[in-house]
């Protein structure tokens, strides 16, 4: 009698337990999905992933191009390459660019010639002076902010995005694989071209520029970044209108620094 | 040279644009569009009509201004950067109703004027408005407004331009220049003085009779809407498209009677819910005719540089500084370009706790103020079938 009341007890506990069991499940499940709609952001499929660019990157001196040295060996190569023609004249010769060197102020300046080396190798060193390359990177997009330049902002699409357009020219930004690209068209078909590339490993950012004038051929110069570890900001900081950038100390909720104003 | 400074010149760019990047084989850029000039029926200068005496009963008719709208971008019409822009229509279409709504107090020709979320049965004209263009220079608003009976009044579209004289110093307020809002005249006072002038010229041409009608008809329209079963049958349309009262009920009858202490309490709410927008506008005004003042000196500062470009003639010279300079020039109209985007964002950071605190008022209520408006309409109905003893099932949930 003892056995059979426990195991009908043991029937009973084993039925209790295997409702138990389903109850859990079916609560865990019920959780899961909720947490999964709920808590989890949607992975848009659509969006392609791009390789992570982001972090605070300084120059590489050792290793980026110095303006002059690519500038005498552009010059060096292009002489090289006018002598082969003028032994050789049968040849084809992509466009006439007349034999210059550094200082040659008698290149011709007429409307239907581009800039002279010299001038766009000296652009390029202008425009890549930055030493310090600050890269935010989200899902959707990426912003590249340069000290005393315009942030280059793309987002991560297929397609290619024009992301400025005035009378002072027009910046477009796409995708090459996993480059970035940007190509900047200024007044008198000056074309200036960013080219990011980062390592696999995500520690080297190379950065190629290549400037055209006129559909000649360009100056390009390649600069390296490392990344370095920056230090972190004190302060969170929001922009406010009328009161310009509101700030508390990291780790304080703005909106109620908004709200004590 | 002349170079760029008009639209041929933006599509020179576009197209070798794209041929670079054709040799580039990245894909093909979509066209740089030209926004095409759309020519503005300006209101012009308006003087408000302001009531000498107080009007008749009859014509001081309840009216709702309603929330605006605004026309929603495609997906595809969307660049980097425009959800800023986006989010200020959002905010203005909240707030923009107040000074119209203002501009009709005023005028002192009508009865309650309040802002309201959504269109209310209990009023005897609505006011819908859809922003079409709103920066610091210019404000396009289509503007309809239709009665209880089902009347249109108003189907048009207003339009002002304002300069920068408009904007007194004291817009660029500062510790020692405090934004003066008594005396502060909005720029674009001329489309509201418009709109509410057009609305009595259409009062005028209804008469007395039309009036005293539309009046029954809000009465049991706000009945229906509170009891359909027992007063949807007192309301019929007419030959016109018009709704018309059919049958009334006897002025001893109780149900009247309750539907009239209804309408007290609902107008106790909408009250209340107008004086929620009138605090968000007081709150944001100073912050809102700043960033106003800001976009009109960023047009300002466009046409300018259009037309310095315009001037400019790179064409001969192809030197490290001609070339330098069209670079800078490019880099700092992007770069204004982009401190104008900060300055919108920093914009929507400043209000958004005004507007969180207009979504957190009504107490015991949630979510927007247009679901705690549904909230509390809903409330409302299934107290007056519990009154009337009316409660199904599905209203005592």
């Amino acid at each position: 009698m003892l056995i059979k009341v426990e195991n009908v007890v043991h029937e009973r506990g084993l039925g209790l337990s295997l409702l138990a069991s389903i109850i859990a499940t079916l609560c865990l499940t019920l959780s899961i999905s909720a947490f999964s709609q709920d808590s989890l952001p949607q992975l848009d499929l659509d969006l392609p992933l791009r390789l992570d660019f982001s972090g605070s990157w300084e120059k590489d001196f050792r290793r980026s191009d110095n303006w002059e040295d690519e500038l005498s060996r552009t010059l060096r190569i292009r002489q090289e390459s006018t002598a082969r023609q003028q032994s050789s004249p049968g040849s084809t010769r992509r466009r006439s660019t007349p034999p210059i060197s550094i200082g040659n102020v008698n290149l011709p300046r007429s409307r239907g010639r581009g800039a002279n080396i010299v001038d766009l190798a000296r652009l390029a060193e202008y425009i890549s002076r930055h030493s310090i390359i600050d890269i935010v990177q989200t899902r959707d997009e990426i912003s590249i902010e340069r000290s005393g330049e315009a942030a280059l902002i793309c987002g991560v699409e297929y397609k290619l995005q024009q992301t400025f357009a005035n009378e002072h020219g027009v910046e477009v930004c796409g995708w090459e694989g996993q480059q970035l690209v940007f190509q900047i068209m200024l007044p008198d078909d000056l074309i200036i071209m960013h080219r990011f590339t980062v390592s696999s490993n995500q520690l080297v950012l190379n950065l190629l520029t290549s400037i055209y004038s006129k559909g000649g051929e360009p100056f390009n110069l390649i600069q390296a970044f490392n990344k370095y570890e920056a230090p972190r900001d004190e302060f969170n900081c929001i922009q406010t209108l009328s009161r310009g950038q509101v700030c508390s100390q990291a780790g304080t909720d703005l909106s109620t620094v908004l709200d004590d104003f | 040279m002349n170079y760029l400074g008009n639209t041929s010149s933006i599509r020179v760019l576009t197209a070798l644009v794209v041929l670079l990047l054709t040799a580039c084989s990245l894909p093909l850029p979509e066209p740089v569009l030209v926004p095409v000039e759309r020519p503005l029926d300006l209101v012009g200068d308006v003087n408000l009509i302001q009531a000498i005496q107080v009007p008749s009963e009859n014509s001081l008719l309840e009216i709702g201004v309603q929330v605006f709208g605004t026309a929603q971008k495609e997906a595809g019409e969307y660049e980097l950067g425009d959800w800023v822009f986006d989010e200020i229509i959002q905010k203005e279409t909240q707030f923009l109703p107040h000074l119209l709504k203002n501009t009709l107090v005023d005028s002192g020709q009508w009865g309650a004027i309040r802002v309201v979320p959504e269109s209310d049965p209990s009023l005897d004209l609505i006011i819908e408005g859809q922003i079409i263009q709103s920066d610091g220079e210019t404000l396009e608003l289509q503007i309809r407004a239709i009665d209880s009976s089902g009347r249109e009044w108003l189907n048009q579209i207003y339009a002002d331009q304002s300069i920068p004289e408009e904007y007194p110093e004291s817009t660029r307020f500062t510790l020692d220049n405090t934004f003066d809002a008594i005396n502060f005249v909005d720029p674009f006072q001329d489309i509201y003085n418009r709109i509410a002038n057009d609305l009595v010229a259409v009062r005028a041409s209804l008469g007395e009779q039309i009036l005293a009608d539309l009046n029954l008809v809000t009465d049991m329209l706000y009945a229906s809407d509170l009891s359909p079963d027992t007063f949807s049958g007192s309301i019929i349309e007419n030959d016109d498209g018009l709704l018309i009262v059919d049958t009334l009920p006897s002025l001893d009858d109780p149900m009247m009677a309750r539907v009239a202490d209804m309408k007290y309490r609902h107008h106790l709410f909408i009250d209340t819910v107008d004086e929620y927008y009138q605090t968000l506008y007081e709150d944001i005004q100073p912050a809102y005719v700043l960033w106003r003042r800001y976009s009109i000196d960023q047009i300002t500062e466009i046409e300018m540089s259009q037309q310095e470009a315009s001037r400019s003639d790179y064409g001969g010279s192809s030197g490290f500084l001609s070339l330098s300079q069209r670079y800078d020039r490019f880099k700092w109209s992007k770069i204004f370009e982009r401190e104008f985007n900060d300055l919108a964002a920093g914009f929507n950071n400043e209000l958004a706790p005004a507007f969180l605190e207009l979504n957190s008022q009504v107490h015991g209520l949630t979510g927007t103020m247009e679901q705690q408006y549904r909230e509390w309409r809903g409330i409302l109905r299934r107290l007056f079938e519990l009154e009337n003893g009316e409660i199904t099932t599905d209203s005592t949930e």
